[in-house]
């Protein structure tokens, strides 16, 4: 199988210098970068991808059941890692596909040698001791209005509802097409997003960590930041001074500078 | 502020003959125009059917419509720098407005016809479709979100019914799928039911045997059978029922059977086919459904010299049996004015007897070969010359071989084959040189 | 396609039918046929010139038509039956139990 094709794998930045993998979370697809690469290209190369089912993957390669866990995810890192016969890499990854950096480190310990998380959370329903920001009935909530398929891609939400894929300019026509992925693989991806709890795995990385985390995070509030940066050995915490789930693109600067930071500390 | 209704107009005292009726006429319009007049930017921004809302770009409220706040049943003072355009939505809309929405903004500074929900204080939601565009400062520095929601309660009733329209359909083909898949389990069983798993063994013989389904929604009438009589001979039926279907299967049941236990009672072949006969004139010609078959049933007796076969048959209404020899040759076995079984009380049989020895072969067939449709324009019957020709050519091999070439002859006819066809072939296998 | 067209001559009612006879449309030509009056010492004629196609289904409906008319005390015959018809009307050993005429005209018949 070509990964790259299936993974829409794109290279870039310098090709001599150490590779950064930048991995985007459940919503959008590798565009979520776009003001981090600038920041990093002269210095390292940087592989870009979108997952099975996201941006402009090969959708045919989606299966409900691989995606229906977050290590079905991780076997697309991994894939992509070995298709470019990547040795002890950085991992950037944003939101959920900090804990899958977390689970293909783990599979692949000789590929991944560092992990940036990006706004992570290891699990997003509070539990006893612990406080994930959403309730139970909330995420069941948010999987019930996906099912009825009423967010966001309304626009396109009649052609959807009366099939008429023979016809994609009505896709065409969405400003937002680079965001707008196949609605049912949208929801694997969130099902399998806020159902996850990983927090078991954070004590098993061994590799030098970053966590990003914003001071104002509806989806992974400060408590999940610190969760995260106390359960993994050795990380270290950086809370930038922005609001919302993107600081790569709510605060790019502070985003890419502690990032850059974090990279010249590695030990080369 | 401009004022029409108590200043009358200077020609409508002039016009003394009916100034009232005048002046009443012209009043609506006046009025209408005059209140467009007095709608300020500020009036439409806070009554418009739609709701408005300006955010700093963390999200936080800075002005807000009248329009909206009434949908969301708030007040002013609760929202303006106190919540965040996030806190207005459902938790959906919240997590979609983080992972979609907001990058998106951020990325393409304007984003349209999105579809949320309102999280209303009473309780309720309230679908809108949201627009929002940034606006930059002089240097590209983005400043602020100005978003428009349009309601979209109706539209969303709409789309509801759509896609419960939709979920019936898918759920109503999803179903007959599965019926149909059902059925087709139904009637695969019921086909291998009337037939036999396995041909037996029978020493110093070799058989063989193949069964085509036409199609597999309509139940074939084709059978045969092979089976031990007592320590030495065995009996074999080929046949085929008249008409398809289920009622078609009943009857080939019944007729296999029948054979099976006429057989064992008196094994002479013509009288194995005249108990088959009273059988369906009795059980179908009553019924208003009369129903036939066509069969050859035979006896094989193996000789007193090993590779010689004694075989006897009797046929009603079927296609005579084949023999190929061993030398090369092929030549039917005819079994002329046997009658179709099942159709008259008392009926004629034909019986014909011949001797294998090794390398020769006894092939039945149904009409399903004879009568496959060939040519270009699949108008010309394969017919009886032709079967002749084709086993001459394949006399002398064993009889896994002579089925084999019939299997991919029927296969050969593609759609000119649109019947059930049964083959069975019963052979001495050929002497083998010593090593 | 089949159709089934009825018209009388002296010897007693004719039913032409012409076009496939098989397993989709059989029953049309076995109710048409059992259906049709009879009287004692009449005789059914099936005219088949027009026939195209005939399979088992079709050989079922004709000895159908033979049953009724023999029951009723009537007979039947098979007018002007094409060669491959023919054929399998022999193999079974059909043309022992129903007359066939090579002539539709029903005079001829009489």
């Amino acid at each position: 199988m070509d990964i790259f094709r299936r993974n829409n794998v794109t290279v870039a930045g310098n090709p001599q210098g150490p590779t950064v993998v930048l991995a985007h979370g459940f919503g959008c697809d590798q565009n979520m970068w776009r003001l981090t690469v600038p920041a990093l290209a002269d210095a390292y190369r940087l592989v870009l991808f979108d997952y099975v089912g996201c941006g402009r993957s090969d959708l045919t390669a989606f299966s409900e059941e691989r995606y229906a866990s977050l290590e079905g995810y991780a076997r697309d890192v991994v894939e992509v890692c070995e298709a470019l016969d990547l040795r002890d890499a950085t991992f950037v990854g944003h939101s959920v596909s900090s804990m899958v950096g977390v689970l293909a480190a783990e599979t692949a310990p000789e590929r991944i040698g560092s992990l940036v998380m990006v706004a992570p959370s290891p699990r997003y329903v509070d539990d006893e001791g612990y406080h994930g920001g959403f309730s139970a009935q909330d995420i069941d909530e948010l999987l019930a209005s996906l099912d009825s398929n009423y967010l966001g891609w309304s626009a396109a939400m009649a052609p959807v509802i009366m099939g008429h894929p023979d016809r994609p300019e009505l896709g065409e026509e969405l400003k937002n097409s680079f965001c707008a992925t196949d609605p049912d693989m949208a929801r694997v991806f969130a099902r399998t997003t806020f159902l996850s709890d990983t927090r078991d795995d954070l004590g098993r990385v061994k590799v030098p960590t970053l966590v990003l985390e914003c001071v104002q995070d509806v989806i992974a509030p400060r408590e999940v930041g610190a969760f995260v940066h106390q359960a993994i050995p050795g990380s270290s915490l950086v809370t930038l001074d922005t609001t919302g789930h993107c600081p790569h693109l709510s605060a790019p600067e502070a985003t890419n500078e502690a990032i850059r930071d974090f990279l010249a500390g590695l030990p080369r | 502020m401009i004022h029409t209704d108590q200043q009358p107009e200077p020609y409508e005292s002039q016009n003394e003959g009916a100034p009232d009726i005048q002046s009443h006429r012209d009043s609506t319009p006046d009025a209408a125009f005059a209140a467009l007049l007095e709608d300020s930017a500020e009036e439409l921004y806070e009554a418009a059917p739609c709701g408005y809302l300006s955010t700093l770009m963390d999200g936080t409220i800075a002005k807000i419509n009248a329009t909206l706040l009434d949908w969301l049943g708030l007040e002013r003072d609760a929202v303006l720098g106190r919540m965040r355009f996030a806190d207005l939505l459902t938790v959906g809309g919240k997590l979609y407005h983080e992972t979609h929405f907001a990058p998106l903004l951020r990325m393409q500074g304007d984003i349209s016809g999105i579809a949320m929900e309102l999280r209303c204080a009473n309780g309720d939601r309230m679908p809108v479709l949201v627009s929002s565009v940034v606006k930059y400062g002089e240097s590209g520095e983005p400043l602020l979100i100005r978003t428009t929601l349009f309601d979209a309660r109706d539209r969303r009733a709409y789309e509801e019914e759509l896609l419960r329209g939709r979920k019936a359909a898918e759920e109503a083909r999803r179903q007959a799928e599965a019926d149909r898949a059902r059925l087709q389990d139904a009637l695969t069983v019921l086909q291998k039911s009337l037939l036999p798993d396995t041909l037996p063994t029978i020493p110093g013989v070799e058989t063989a045997a193949h069964y085509h389904i036409a199609s597999p929604d309509r139940l074939g009438g084709d059978f045969y059978d092979v089976f031990p009589l007592d320590g030495e001979r065995f009996a074999f039926f080929l046949g085929d029922v008249c008409g398809k279907g289920p009622q078609a299967a009943a009857v080939t049941s019944l007729t296999r059977y029948t054979l099976r236990a006429a057989a064992l009672h008196d094994a002479d072949p013509a009288s194995a086919l005249a108990t088959l006969n009273t059988v369906l004139h009795d059980r179908y010609t009553g019924s208003g459904d009369p129903r036939y078959c066509t069969a050859i049933f035979g006896i094989l007796t193996p000789g007193a010299s090993p590779g010689r076969l004694t075989i006897q048959l009797a046929s009603g209404g079927h296609p005579p049996a084949v023999v190929l020899r061993a030398d090369g040759t092929a030549a039917f076995l005819p079994t002329p004015g046997g009658l179709l079984v099942g159709v008259l009380p008392d009926a004629h049989f034909a019986t014909a007897e011949t001797v294998l020895t090794p390398g020769d072969t006894l092939l039945l067939y149904t009409d399903g070969l004879t009568e496959a449709r060939t040519g270009a324009d699949r108008t010309s019957l394969y017919g009886d010359e032709a079967l002749l020709a084709f086993a001459a050519d394949h006399a002398g091999k064993s009889t896994v071989d002579v089925i084999g070439a019939l299997t991919d002859l029927l296969a050969s006819f593609g759609d000119g084959l649109d019947d059930d066809t049964a083959l069975l072939a019963l052979g001495v296998p050929p002497l083998t040189a010593q090593p | 396609m089949l159709k089934i067209t009825a018209r009388d001559a002296a010897t007693g009612p004719v039913l032409e039918v012409s076009g496939d006879l098989d397993y989709r449309n059989a029953t049309h030509l076995r109710e048409r046929a059992t259906a049709t009056v009879l009287r004692p010492g009449q005789r059914l004629i099936l005219d088949l010139s027009g026939l195209e196609f005939c399979d088992s289904s079709g050989i079922s409906a004709l000895i159908a038509a033979h049953h009724h008319a023999t029951t009723l005390g009537a007979n039947i015959a098979l007018a002007a039956v094409p060669a491959p018809t023919l054929r399998i009307l022999r193999l079974i050993g059909l043309d022992t139990i129903i007359p066939l005429h090579p002539d539709s005209d029903p005079t001829a018949l009489a």
